[in-house]
């Protein structure tokens, strides 16, 4: 399906390794996954891979934080701008199954704010049928 | 920076600098030298003039012009000094520069041989005196030559009456001196004439020539003696620098030949020609300088004149000895030297640049420290130890990274008893985060103070903060404690509830924290949503702790592991009843293994009997179509609302908050299964009210 996290960096020995990668469904769908610490370390890269693709003309998002093991505000702050930079039609889907990574969003009432589903082919499903479809 | 930059060039441009600075020193110092023997050279013709045969005979001659205008100068002043007439003093003397041999010789001769007897005698302070007695009009006892010299004087200056207090054979014993010197030294037949012509002058040159002699105390004989000075060693030998400071009439010749006598006799330096005219050359152009204006615009000026030519014949010794040595150096090694001594000027110069900006940016960097001290304690207020019967304290440990900032806190007191906390965290960090936290924080004081809930305080900051905040967001925890009623109101907007640990009389080891619920929590102020949709009411009658935090608590490292609430509750739990906001922030610092955030934290300590806190309401506040959400339903199964009474209470919720917009859903925990009861929010600014019309399940 989905091909992962090509490009691994060193972290702090303190966090799991971080990385992350993004892939193109569509001229409007891209994929994002992230794997280790979302913090005040890894937030840019996540922050720049989102622009990017926003600068793109890709306005269906998705951020499969399956394998990510942690988010701190500052990864937060930035699903929080992104999402504000979203034009009408634009979504921001979280794919997150984790309790720890949902009690975050939870926590900062931000789960109200997010399409947030268990699973990837929910969160297509979701958030483009058409992408869905596709993939 | 670009300043900076500038500021500090790279190398190469340093060293270019240093180049260019070098070369032009050296050019300078070139320009310099080749002036001063443009100047000798030049003093030579004036004194060709008034003295021609003098000119021709050497080039000391030649030089001695240079010193008789300096000479004129000091005699004008000194004219000028004695009386009135030297107005008609003046134009005598140019005329005397004119007719260089009479008029200059009386005036100088006097001067110079002053100044030839310090120098030679190495003891300037006697010819002083020497020279002062005359003034003072004691008659000297006059030589021969001295009588010689002052009748030569007389004639120079006969034609000024200058001085008729001071009497024609000081004077003349004074001049007589000098042209006795001269005789002696050499041209003794072209000074004989002058002073001869000098003698047909009045008795007041005579007098003008001792105060000369006087020194600096006559004021105008000083300048001639300065030029004396200089001269002197020189005189001896037919050098320029003696004929700079010889008058170019007879006076001159006067005074020359006794420096010269003195200086041979004291074998003082002869070959100083050169150098002499080196040294010379500054004294004497500024006195050639002086004396065109001596004669026309005042005797009066000239005598300051005549004072600051006289410093420069002191220092002669020197002078002559650095003279001599640079005369034996050759000109590559001296330009060298020169070179040399402009790069460690420019080298000093820069060192001194350097060092007075650091000491500048030194200054700057403690005045700023201050200033952020200042504007920390502004943001971040020391409580104090009590409010009514509630401890309180705060505390906040800035990030050692990049991550510093952003976190605030107040505690304050309400009217009625009432106490509040602000605990917040403004996305962002560093300086950026400044101007917001203090933005969020006094807004939100500012609702509370007006008597808001924590919910609707929340609720109106977050929609007057959505336009200002710019795209920033902050998270905080507004809360209120009645300590009557001990009754603990806060509501969260993305921010984690504070832990409430009590402990009852029955379990008094066992510390118990209140479970919040968590679920449907408000969203942060400024990130584009409705905001303060939450609410609890917590009721604490036992002895607790009452700890409001920012993330940057839980989310410390513990290996890799987060330090986590948990933790935070074992903590506050191992402080018990001494715990204050800094002794738990340095406890987490200390078992955390790193802190990518700021910490803040604010406690509140509450004495109270034995029962131990619990969550009275939770309170919800439900737009039409959140009434039917997901998220509603998951908050009243969280508080502990009957899964098959979820349904019921959502329905009357839509149905409710159809009528009046939204509703607020309170979960009330008494005795027996939660009631859930619905109440219409009106929040107007300021002033919140509230109508029943809920539905008691």
């Amino acid at each position: 399906m989905l091909s992962r996290a090509h490009n691994t960096d060193s972290s702090p020995p303190t966090s799991v390794a971080f990385a992350i990668d993004r892939r193109q469904l569509d001229h409007r769908t891209s994929v994002i996954s992230v794997e280790g610490d979302l913090d005040l370390a890894s937030a840019p890269r996540l922050k720049w891979m989102l622009v990017d693709a926003l600068d793109e003309g890709h306005d269906q998002l998705i951020l499969d934080l399956s394998l990510a093991t942690f988010m701190d505000s500052t990864a937060l702050g930035v699903l929080v701008g992104v999402n504000r930079s979203l034009h009408d039609g634009g979504t921001l889907a979280i794919v997150c199954a984790r309790a720890n990574l949902l009690k975050i969003f939870e926590l900062s009432g931000m789960d109200g704010a997010f399409a947030i589903s268990p699973t990837l082919e929910h969160a297509l499903a979701r958030v483009n049928p058409p992408a869905a479809e596709a993939g | 920076m670009a300043r900076d930059t500038g500021k500090h060039p790279t190398p190469t441009r340093r060293t270019a600098r240093l180049a260019a600075v070098l070369v032009v020193c050296c050019a300078l110092s070139l320009a310099f030298i080749s002036s001063a023997i443009a100047r000798r050279d030049h003093s030579k013709p004036p004194a060709a003039q008034p003295a021609p045969p003098e000119a021709s005979v050497a080039p000391a001659a030649g030089q001695t012009p240079a010193a008789s205008a300096p000479a004129e100068t000091s005699a004008a002043p000194a004219g000028g000094q004695t009386s009135a007439p030297t107005g008609t003093i003046s134009p005598r003397r140019t005329h005397h520069r004119d007719n260089p041999g009479s008029t200059h010789g009386s005036a100088h001769t006097p001067s110079t041989g002053a100044a030839a007897q310090p120098a030679s005698t190495g003891q300037p302070s006697s010819a002083g005196q020497e020279a002062g007695q005359e003034a003072a009009g004691t008659p000297v006892p006059a030589n021969p030559q001295l009588e010689a010299g002052a009748q030569a004087r007389r004639k120079k200056e006969g034609t000024k009456p200058k001085r008729p207090r001071e009497p024609g054979r000081k004077g003349k014993g004074r001049s007589g001196k000098g042209g006795g010197t001269s005789g002696e030294g050499e041209g003794g037949s072209a000074s004989g004439n002058e002073g001869e012509a000098a003698g047909t002058s009045t008795p007041t040159t005579p007098t003008i020539a001792t105060p000369t002699a006087a020194t600096p105390i006559a004021s105008a004989p000083e300048p001639t003696a300065s030029a004396a000075t200089a001269s002197p060693p020189a005189t001896p030998t037919p050098s320029p620098a003696s004929g700079t400071s010889t008058p170019a009439a007879g006076g001159r010749y006067a005074r020359v030949p006794r420096r010269a006598v003195r200086a041979r006799r004291h074998a003082s330096a002869p070959p100083r020609t050169g150098v002499a005219a080196f040294a010379a050359a500054g004294a004497v152009p500024a006195a050639a300088r002086s004396v065109p204006t001596a004669p026309a615009s005042g005797p009066r000026r000239a005598p300051t004149s005549s004072h600051a030519a006289a410093p420069h014949g002191r220092p002669s010794p020197l002078v002559t000895t650095i003279t001599k040595i640079v005369d034996v150096v050759p000109v590559a090694v001296r330009a060298l030297i020169g070179a040399l001594l402009a790069l460690a000027l420019a080298l000093a110069a820069r060192s001194r640049v350097s060092a007075l900006r650091a000491r500048r940016l030194d200054r700057q960097r403690v005045q700023l420290l201050e200033d952020v001290g200042l504007l920390q304690a502004a943001l971040l207020p020391v409580p104090p130890a009590r409010l009514g019967p509630v401890g309180t304290s705060a505390a906040y440990q800035p990030a050692a990274g990049p991550g510093a900032g952003g976190d605030f806190y107040d505690v304050f007191a309400l009217q009625d008893g009432k106490l509040a906390v602000i605990v917040g965290d403004v996305s962002g960090h560093g300086r950026q985060a400044l101007p917001h936290t203090a933005l969020v924080r006094f807004t939100l004081r500012a609702y509370l103070e007006a008597g808001l809930s924590p919910r609707d305080a929340v609720q109106t900051a977050g929609a007057v903060l959505e336009r200002q905040l710019g795209g920033v967001f902050a998270t905080v925890v507004a809360a209120t404690y009645q300590p009557r009623e001990r009754v603990l109101v806060y509501a969260c907007a993305g921010h984690p509830p504070p832990v409430v640990l009590g402990t009852a009389a029955g379990a008094a080891t066992d510390a118990q924290a209140v479970a919040p619920v968590t679920v449907s929590a408000s969203p942060p102020i400024g990130v584009g949503m409705r905001t303060g949709t939450r609410q609890t009411v917590v009721s604490v009658p036992g002895r607790s702790q009452i700890c409001f935090y920012t993330d940057g608590l839980t989310e410390a490292r513990v290996g890799s592991e987060l330090f986590g609430t948990e933790r935070l509750v074992d903590t506050l739990a191992e402080l018990g009843a001494a715990a204050t906001a800094s002794a738990v922030l340095a406890r987490v610092a200390e078992r955390a293994d790193a802190r990518p955030d700021d910490m803040a934290a604010c406690l509140l300590s509450v004495e109270g009997d034995d029962q131990a806190p619990a969550v009275l309401v939770e309170e919800l506040e439900l737009s039409r179509d959140e009434a039917a959400g997901d998220r509603t339903a998951r908050f009243l199964l969280a508080c502990g609302v009957e899964r098959h009474g979820v349904a019921e209470v959502m329905r009357a919720a839509r149905v409710a908050a159809g009528r009046a917009g939204t509703v607020v859903l309170e979960v009330r925990h008494t005795h027996g299964p939660p009631q859930v009861t619905f109440q219409r929010e009106q929040v107007s600014y300021l002033h919140a009210r509230r109508a029943d019309v809920g539905v008691a399940l």
